[in-house]
């Protein structure tokens, strides 16, 4: 039964793979699928600069906003180097931060502190915490190993207009959860729809791409929503502006940038 | 005979004439309410005293919603006093965390242990994010580094860790609905399982008050037959007359099943206070005896079944009827109460009162009419003689000495005053519990230990938005903070601001000198949010809003006592008046120590309330009853007497006016009042009859005293099978009643002739102002 649902599956991605999307290939297995999808989604293009609004709303409709800029770049071996610049809250202004993404090794982070004047080393062990007290975690923005989990197709389904194949992840390493189910599409293999479930198998978090355009070829989730259920408190993400292959540089992944951002990519 | 077939109502003389109707009758009436019985529901929680559109438990809500916060939480101590910090209870602490975590019922998200709470922290250059204890180290010299760096962040001494390193705590949240008994004996299997020289403490509220609930329903299940089954023996032993004593038993019943099966049926809950109904009613139904006691006279005078049973309704039903509507007034006077389970308790002990009193005239007299009348006889004749006589020497004692008994009274009155200016309010769940329980001895040692198993909120509500990111209001909530903290039974208090030092000392290469709050705006903004970025958000968002409009301070109280609560917030007044906060923004406390404050403020001043509006009451009904303004106060005293003293006693030993105590106030002024009310009416009767005052009441102490002393031992007996209970409130309540049965039946059998001679010349005592 489930060889077959592998094997319908594989199937029918083999078959979307000669509509020439941009990174739709051919996928023989759940881990490979599970690394398309991030390939789109987050590694997409050369390189990526956005503008990013992300609301913070309590159960209650409070709600927190920040603004940023979000500069990426990909490099070989599958390392990426991430750059953000925070326009607000106002107070933070300035605050810039700065992480470069190793597969299967702890990441760098920087952060400059205007207020302070410094440049801080992190050491985020911990890549599940939450980014920015949003409720997306680190590993929800720049991605998670693959090898991580054990992955395994549960089934094919149509979620709204979208055929999707629907992937169980089962963490081996340290996670905040026990189990993910991930609503892959079929033709672009980004992820639709996300439930993480907890130590104890209730539901708590999902995740949700509201909208998806298409940039540049490249298939976005210009609106993503990470929903906890158990809080009532959610986080919205909306990528106003987003641009692949802008040219970055490396110049602009160091500790000088912090400090001084090049002005021309935060426009 | 047919005299005595008009002074008795028609319920009575048809309960003569054909007993077997009514007690089918009775019966079948019965039957019906015990059809209600299987659709009873409990509702064991304390807190639902107060209803949920309360003020202060819509204000808790609120502010739980701001601030994120959980409303019930569990704390699982864990103390090695060789100290916590050796691989082997580090391990074990990490165990037992996670299979916690699994336990339904449990907030996964926000279970607060070492294993699972951020530590942030500087180390080599860098900003530190991690568990407080992320792996278990392996050599000597890491243990001693690790204990190090925890003891050294003021945010875990005292909450999480003792500064002695030998005590941790587990903080277990619970999810809205979940039965804390539950997960506490899921956590106890869990720690069961654990081998080693660690101790284990489980404390905190919900432990404690869901506990006391399914408690209380087992103490009550087993408590009620065993006192109705020593009422049973001691009845018995009383009249000889299995047909006597289950007419008493008889009556308890038909008003307990009828009382709970309309309660039940009407949709209400069995609540905690409901859930004595059975044991005060069984208690009120020995107000019966009056008339088996005055039958077996009668009985003997007359020897006719017939014309004794209504000689004796005629005789005694005027005070059965008035000690009745007396105590039922007591008890519906807590209607007065705002707190609905309060007034449904009231109204429930008092409609199954005004039941007692239908029985005392149907059902009594019909079972009376079905009893042999030569064995009767007989049986009554053989227990006669020994009480009589040791009755006639009190009444003898009495008439003899008025002034001194007078005088004595009045010594008494002046003691029990001491003791009633020492008496306080107060209300403390987990004293609910006898000392050496585990909920107590948990709550001694976490205590003694960490900062404290109670839990307060003061909420710092700023007049705008950001306001809470200007140092100036965090040198407020500072200073504040350092003043509650002088009071010794606040172990701890936490807020925005040590979260701010602890990230600014952080940043600057953890140099104490930055262990303060930075002097600019945007570096305490920025200091946030950095820690936003870096621990768990919920952490911040306990302490601080979204609009940075409010701030919360978190405190731990050692004490569950409603007066802490209280002291504390007139200390933060009296700051707070010499040091205005920053743009005159206001305080609000809130949380569990908070709540127990105005709990025991409404439960308690109201059942206070209305307890003495119960009091006017019944001296009116006792003036009207007695139509005379002197024999209605002279009536009263003996019960005035009663509650002073007991209450007296209640403050002199330092014992806390708490709910059970309150409780018992509305009972001692129905059951005191039924003895005065018994005696005044039957020497009245008597004195009528044989105008001698001094034979009058040597009378009335020997014969209806003798239905007064069986009813006060009958009544001590019963309850004194309380005294066995594990939880406190049940020993109170059984110390208290015996007490105040012993104590008005004495003051009423000594104090009454004693007063009635003092006052003969002014009472109303000539035949004609006595006929009715």
């Amino acid at each position: 039964m489930k060889t077959w649902i592998v094997f319908c599956a594989t199937v029918s991605l083999i078959g979307m793979a000669t509509v020439g999307q941009p990174s739709a290939a051919v996928a023989v297995d759940a881990t490979e699928i599970v690394q398309k999808s991030q390939a789109v989604f987050f590694e997409a293009g050369q390189d990526l600069k956005a503008r990013i609004k992300m609301t913070l709303t309590t159960r209650d409709g409070q709600q927190r906003l920040r603004e940023l800029t979000m500069l990426r770049n990909n490099y070989p071996a599958g390392e990426q180097k991430y750059f953000l610049y925070f326009h607000s809250p106002a107070d933070v202004s300035g605050t810039t931060f700065m992480v470069y993404k190793y597969p299967n090794r702890e990441d760098d982070r920087w952060l400059f502190i205007p207020a302070l004047n410094l440049v801080q080393r992190v050491a985020a062990r911990d890549s599940r915490s939450s980014f920015v007290g949003s409720d997306f975690s680190y590993e929800d923005v720049s991605g998670r190993d693959i090898e991580a989990d054990t992955h395994r197709v549960v089934r094919t389904e149509a979620l709204g207009s979208r055929q999707t194949v629907v992937i169980e992840s089962v963490p081996t390493r340290e996670a905040d959860y026990a189990k993910k189910l991930s609503w892959i599409d079929q033709t672009t293999f980004l992820p639709l729809k996300d439930e993480y479930y907890d130590i104890q198998g209730a539901l708590y978090k999902i995740f949700t791409a509201d909208e998806i355009r298409d940039v540049q070829g490249w298939p976005t989730a210009t609106r993503r929503t990470m929903t906890n259920v158990k809080t009532g408190h959610k986080t919205e993400v909306v990528y106003e502006t987003v641009v692949y292959n802008v040219g970055l540089g490396d110049d602009i992944f160091t500790e000088r940038a912090l400090r001084r951002p090049p002005e021309k990519w935060l426009r | 005979m047919n005299e005595s077939a008009q002074a008795v109502p028609w319920l009575t003389r048809l309960s003569v004439e054909r007993p077997g109707w009514v007690i089918a009758g009775t019966l079948a009436i019965t039957l019906l309410f015990l059809t209600q019985f299987p659709r009873v529901q409990t509702d064991t929680d304390p807190k639902n005293m107060l209803p949920v559109t309360s003020t202060v438990r819509v204000s808790n809500d609120e502010v739980e919603r701001w601030f994120a916060l959980h409303k019930d939480v569990m704390v699982l101590g864990i103390v090695n006093d060789e100290g916590i910090f050796t691989q082997e209870t580090l391990e074990r602490i990490a165990r037992i965390t996670h299979t916690i975590l699994k336990i339904p019922g449990v907030v996964v998200r926000d279970v607060t242990s070492l294993t699972t709470t951020d530590n942030v922290l500087a180390e080599d250059g860098q900003l530190v994010v991690r568990p407080a204890v992320a792996e278990i180290p392996r050599t000597p010299a890491a243990m001693v580094a690790l204990k190090q760096t925890l003891l050294s962040n003021p945010l875990f001494v005292d909450r999480l860790l003792s500064k002695d390193g030998t005590t941790t705590a587990i903080y277990v949240p619970l999810e809205g609905g979940a039965n804390a008994t539950v997960i506490a004996d899921r956590i106890k299997e869990v720690l069961a399982k654990e081998e080693g020289r660690e101790r284990y403490y489980l404390a905190g509220d919900p432990v404690a008050r869901d506990t006391f609930g399914v408690q209380m329903f087992y103490q009550m299940a087993i408590l009620s037959p065993i006192a109705g089954l020593v009422m049973f023996v001691v009845l018995w032993w009383m009249f000889r007359s299995l047909t006597l004593v289950l007419a008493v038993m008889g009556v308890a019943m038909v008003s307990i099943i009828w009382s709970t099966g309309l309660l039940i049926g009407l949709g209400y809950p069995i609540h905690i206070m409901s859930s004595m109904s059975p044991i005060f009613l069984m208690a009120i139904a020995t107000d019966s005896i009056h008339i088996f006691n005055e039958f077996g006279f009668r009985l003997r005078e007359v020897r006719d079944k017939r014309e004794a049973v209504l000689d004796t309704i005629a005789a005694v039903g005027g005070p059965v009827l008035y000690s009745d509507l007396a105590t039922a007034i007591g008890f519906v006077a807590l209607v007065t109460v705002a707190i609905v389970p309060v007034k449904i308790f009231g109204l429930l002990v008092g409609f199954g009162t005004l039941i007692i009193l239908l029985m005392s005239f149907t059902l009594v007299p019909a079972l009376l009419m079905l009893l042999n009348e030569e064995r009767l006889l007989q049986e009554t004749r053989s227990t006669d003689a020994a009480p009589s006589a040791w009755l006639s020497h009190l009444g003898e004692f009495s008439v003899r000495h008025p002034k001194s008994i007078g005088l004595a009274g009045c010594v008494l009155l002046v003691m029990a005053g001491v003791g009633l200016s020492r008496i306080e309010a107060n209300n403390n769940l987990v004293h609910w519990f006898k000392p050496e329980s585990d909920i107590r001895t948990a709550d001694r040692v976490m205590n003694a230990r960490l900062g404290g198993t109670a839990t307060a909120y003061l909420v710092i509500q700023g007049s705008t938005e950001d306001v809470m990111k200007t140092p100036a209001m965090l040198h407020d909530i500072e200073g504040l903070q350092r003043e509650l903290e002088k009071d010794p039974r606040v172990g701890k208090t936490f807020s925005v601001v040590d979260y701010v030092k602890r990230i600014n000392r952080v940043l600057h290469q953890d140099d104490s000198a930055y262990d303060r709050i930075p002097d600019s705006v945007t570096e305490i903004a920025q200091d946030l949010f950095l820690f936003g970025m870096a621990a768990k958000p919920s952490d911040l968002d306990n302490v601080v809003d979204y609009p940075f409009q409010k701030a919360n301070i978190f405190l731990q109280l050692k004490s569950w006592d409603a007066g802490v609560m209280a002291d504390l917030l007139r200390r933060a007044e009296v700051y707070l008046r010499a040091h205005p906060l920053t743009g005159g923004a206001t305080l609000r406390p809130a949380g569990i120590a908070y709540f127990n404050l105005v709990w025991n403020d409404e439960v308690l001043w109201g059942m206070l309330r209305s307890f003495l509006a119960g009091l006017v009451l019944v001296l009116i009904l006792v003036i009207i009853q007695l139509r005379s303004l002197l024999w209605g106060i002279l009536a009263f005293l003996p019960l005035f007497c009663t509650i002073a003293v007991i209450y007296g006693v209640v403050g002199l030993v330092g014992k806390d006016f708490d709910m059970p105590v309150a409780v018992l106030s509305t009972l001692s002024l129905g059951m005191a009042i039924d003895f005065a009310i018994h005696f005044v009416n039957r020497f009245r009767h008597h004195y009528a009859i044989e105008p001698d005052l001094e034979k009058a009441l040597r009378w009335t102490v020997v014969r209806p005293g003798r239905g007064i002393v069986q009813n006060a031992v009958l009544f001590a007996v019963a309850f004194s099978v309380m005294v066995f209970a594990s939880l406190t409130p049940y020993i109170t309540v059984g110390v208290f009643i015996i007490g105040i049965m012993l104590l008005s039946a004495v003051l009423t059998l000594v104090g009454l002739p004693a007063l009635i001679m003092i006052f003969h010349t002014r009472l109303p005592l000539s035949s004609e102002e006595m006929t009715r």
